[in-house]
């Protein structure tokens, strides 16, 4: 009799054990690969003291495998890539970006590859081929300066901001990237339709929008600054966190606005490709995900709130139009086109 | 009068100089051109090639000339074109004549209140720069304390001045770059033979008839040479054509470039070389006329073998309002940025003056930089790049700008080789010089070499006209007596040039290091994780909203330089001097 339920009990735990360790097979694997190739190299665009180093020792400090990070913007990011890619001596394992996937994919140099922990992330965050991962989301909207602009009088519709009173008081990055005037442009004609959309555009123009090639936290800066009222596709998490801090920013929830894909991809013949996988496994897990929130970011896991969540389009109050990297990259020299055209 | 004999010897004994030196300088002048050769053509190579092939993705390429009609025929073309020519001689003339002026009021008259000058040319020379053109743009905005002031005065909602347009664009990058003409013209001026001053003086010239007649003349090569690298400066200047040209619709070329550059991803490299290509031929034509100008360059030697000092002006009354200008150049230069920026970074996000803002002053950005371990390996690969490039520079400068002076065999090629960088605009060359390191295996890439090395093709223009400036007052006949005496031309270049350029050449080091301890686009797309630079911190805290952190950093980097930049200006000005003295 004991010695059956022994064998019952001991049957059950082999059974409960094989289950777990089923779950886990890939993982160990990979971990184990990871840990022999022991380092990681990441080029990344994020903020180093915002996101890139706490999430490098947080790896450190779970797996034991360092991480180097390079931090640049995603059209230097693009750059080193592709030069390393054609002398055949791609020194990145990782890269993240909006937009630099879509062009560094046509140069055969992203490997196609879903970690296990996208299947947590709704269905547009990973892409169909598997070049990316969504790790977090951009929503980028209209912001203003609270003393220069009472808080009932901003304008809430893309028709408010034609109203005369805002001539002169608003402001624009001028770059051809989602986050300046191509990507408002973008969502305008994607919005409008073609036709109504440039016509819109057309009577924007006359309001003479200052047009300065920054980033678009310094636009959201010289803002707070008093320098214009109005700012044009700020990231909409930048307006709270400066406002946290006692700044008179706020951002408008305009419908719809433009929300980006922040993704990130595991390069081609990578030279620690296992370490870079698990890094990625680790970005998208809830662990990871906590990270992105912590920075004070929209993540992509449902399961993990951005601190603030009317940052996020909820489709019903605050709509949003989601452009993926290939989106962006097909559209873009369209958009910037017509930036020339009718606002220089 | 010299003797007969004297004259009767000279003859030889200078053909038996140039023989020497022709034997020597031949040598000398391979070896320098082959290191100007090895550093200039690899990135110039990329330049065209990138200008006129065509890759398609997979690696295919084409022969191709339309990016140069795309620029051509791209909208406003011509405009920005001359909106970048007004842009750079604006610059240029206002930075020589506000640094012109003050070199000479401390260098050649009993102005008191000397001492603000250097200061305030130390001071800017070691503040970073994106840090500068923001403390101005600040001051001149229009939520700036003048415009605040003007509308609370007046009461009206106006501004009184607009920055955004040429004129403020002039404005900030003049101020940018006076301090250089300043230390160059300053060297200039006080290596100046007085001689021919004086004989102007002895034949009834006033002393404006003889700044005019004689000291402007003189320092003529000097003055284009700036004039020219101010000019060619502005012209490639992105920073406050985008800051404060832009807001204004003022497009100039390299704000188009940009532009035209992003429009896809990864950026357009090809569009940005056949742009540089078009500025080299420009800047080339620009050498080719300024050689001209300054081709009888023995005309303008001021040291000579006879031991002289420089006479200093009596201004008489005129001393105190000269002293004014100082003071007015001190604040401008030096107070104003100076205070804005202390009152940046002491708050936890920009904004004007204000009671309400005067709450929120906090040592918390300052806490925040100390605190941050970061900053120390950033530090020393910071201090290991900039001072390598600047010994290295000034190194391979000195003998260009001594072959090139002395008419050795190449030396145009020499001056067109080394000057040439200046149109290379950063990321062309950061790829540039990636791609090198990435096809010669020699284990650079991603190490702080590869930013020193690219640092030294960037910066050989400044260090050549440095020296350059320098090694035109220097005359032949001190190393005729070096070669009389049985020295070779190398070690009449080291015993006699070296000491007398030494002023030129340390004020070239003190640019140069200053310089690559700032500039960012380089280090951005060259350092490896662990070759990261100070620049690189700075552009994180610039793109990540932290204006006032920048600021702190950017102050406490200041002081830090400051100190060097003293240190350095101290031993300078003793050898300089000391030498002066021995003749």
């Amino acid at each position: 009799m004991r010695l059956c339920a022994r064998g019952l009990v001991a049957a059950f735990t082999i059974s409960m054990l094989s289950a777990i360790s089923h779950a886990q097979a890939l993982d160990q694997a990979l971990i184990d690969a990871a840990k022999k190739e022991g380092r990681v190299v990441w080029y990344t665009t994020q903020i180093v003291n915002q996101f890139a180093r706490p999430a490098a020792e947080a790896f450190e400090k779970k797996y034991g495998i360092r991480v180097d990070y390079i931090r640049a913007d995603s059209n230097e990011v693009a750059l080193r890539i592709l030069n390393e890619g054609r002398a055949g001596k791609v020194q990145a394992d990782v890269f993240d970006g909006t937009a630099a996937v879509a062009s560094l994919k046509k140069e055969n140099l992203v490997l196609q590859w879903t970690p296990e922990g996208a299947k947590g992330l709704p269905a547009n965050a990973t892409d169909e081929a598997g070049y990316w991962v969504a790790t977090n989301l951009y929503v980028l909207t209209p912001g203003y300066n609270t003393d220069l602009v009472p808080k009932g009088a901003a304008p809430k519709t893309f028709e408010d901001l034609l109203d005369p009173r805002w001539k002169g008081k608003i402001v624009w990055n001028t770059a051809s990237s989602p986050s300046a005037a191509g990507g408002f442009i973008g969502v305008v004609l994607t919005a409008m339709g073609e036709e109504k959309g440039r016509a819109y555009l057309k009577e924007l123009a006359k309001q003479n929008v200052a047009g300065i090639q920054v980033a678009a936290r310094q636009v959201l800066d010289q803002v707070i600054a008093g320098e214009y009222a109005i700012a044009l596709n700020i990231f909409n998490n930048h307006a709270v966190i400066s406002a946290a801090k006692g700044a008179p920013s706020e951002w408008i929830a305009m419908n719809p606005a433009m929300a980006v894909l922040s993704v990130i991809s595991v390069t081609k013949d990578a030279p620690h490709t296992n370490a870079g996988k698990l890094f990625l496994e680790f970005l998208v897990s809830e662990e990871g995900q906590k990270l992105y929130r912590d920075a004070e970011y929209m993540p992509m896991n449902p399961a993990v709130q951005a601190r603030d969540p009317s940052l996020r389009p909820d489709g019903e109050r605050f709509k949003a139009i989601t452009f993926t990297p290939e989106q962006i990259e097909t559209n873009m020299p369209k958009w910037a086109g017509i930036f020339r055209e009718y606002f220089r | 009068m010299p003797s007969d004999a004297v004259v009767k010897s000279e003859p030889s004994a200078r053909t038996r100089g140039k023989l020497f030196a022709y034997g020597d300088k031949r040598w000398f002048s391979a070896v320098v051109g082959v290191v100007l050769a090895i550093l200039v053509l690899p990135p110039l190579l990329f330049l065209v090639e990138g200008a006129v092939t065509v890759t398609e993705p997979g690696g295919a390429w084409h022969f191709s000339l339309h990016r140069f009609g795309a620029i051509v025929a791209q909208r406003g073309f011509l405009q920005s074109t001359a909106n970048s020519f007004i842009f750079s001689l604006g610059s240029a003339v206002f930075a020589l004549v506000l640094g012109g002026v003050m070199a000479w009021l401390v260098e050649r008259t009993n102005t008191p209140l000397k001492p603000l000058a250097y200061l305030t040319t130390i001071i800017s020379m070691g503040t970073p720069y994106v840090l500068y053109v923001s403390a101005w743009l600040l001051l001149l905005a229009k939520s700036g304390p003048i415009n605040s002031w003007y509308r609370q005065v007046t009461g009206t909602s106006d501004i009184l001045i607009n920055v955004y347009g040429l004129g403020g664009m002039i404005l900030i990058e003049g101020l940018l770059w006076s301090p250089l003409v300043f230390l160059l013209l300053g060297a200039t001026l006080r290596n100046f033979n007085p001689e021919l001053e004086e004989a102007a003086r002895m034949a009834g010239a006033g002393p404006f008839a003889t700044i005019r007649r004689i000291t402007l003349r003189l320092s003529l090569p000097s003055i284009l040479a700036l004039a020219m690298l101010v000019f060619i400066r502005a012209l490639e200047a992105f920073e406050v054509p985008a800051l404060v040209g832009l807001p204004g619709r003022v497009h100039v070329l390299t704000t188009d470039i940009y532009d035209t550059m992003h429009l896809s991803m990864p950026p357009d490299l090809g569009s940005a070389s056949a742009l540089s290509c078009m500025l080299l031929v420009l800047v080339s034509a620009l050498l080719y006329f300024y050689g001209r100008l300054t081709r009888n360059a023995e005309r303008f030697a001021t040291i000579t073998g006879k031991n002289f000092k420089p006479a200093q002006l009596d201004l008489g009354v005129w001393r105190y309002p000269a002293a004014a200008l100082l003071v007015v150049n001190f604040v401008l230069l030096l107070v104003l940025p100076l205070i804005i920026l202390i009152w940046a970074s002491l708050l936890p996000f920009y904004q004007s003056f204000s009671w309400a803002a005067f709450a929120r002053i906090t040592p918390d950005n300052y806490k925040n930089v100390l605190s941050s371990s970061r900053y120390i390996a950033l530090l020393s690969n910071t201090f290991i790049i900039a001072f390598v490039t600047a010994t290295a520079v000034m190194l391979i400068a000195s003998f260009t700008a001594w072959l090139s002076v002395r008419k050795a065999p190449g030396a145009a090629m020499l001056d067109q080789l080394a000057t040439t960088p200046l149109v290379f605009p950063g990321i062309v060359l950061g790829v540039g010089v990636m791609q090198l390191f990435l096809t010669v295996p020699v284990g650079v890439y991603g190490t702080v070499w590869i930013i020193v090395w690219a640092f030294c093709i960037n910066y050989m223009p400044y260090g050549v006209r440095y020296s350059f400036a320098g090694m035109l007052q220097v005359h032949r006949e001190l190393e005729e007596a070096a070669a009389v005496s049985g020295a070779s031309a190398v070690t009449g270049f080291r015993r006699v040039v070296v000491p007398l350029l030494s002023p030129s050449l340390i004020a070239g080091w003190l640019f140069i290091f200053l310089l690559a301890t700032r500039v960012l686009s380089l280090p951005v797309l060259l350092s490896g994780p662990s070759s990261q630079t100070m620049a690189v911190a700075m552009f994180d805290l610039w793109g990540n909203g932290q204006g006032p952190e920048l600021a702190a950093l950017g102050l406490l980097w200041s002081v830090a330089m400051t100190c060097i930049a003293l240190i350095f200006y101290f031993i300078a000005r003793r050898s300089g001097v000391g030498l002066q003295g021995q003749g």
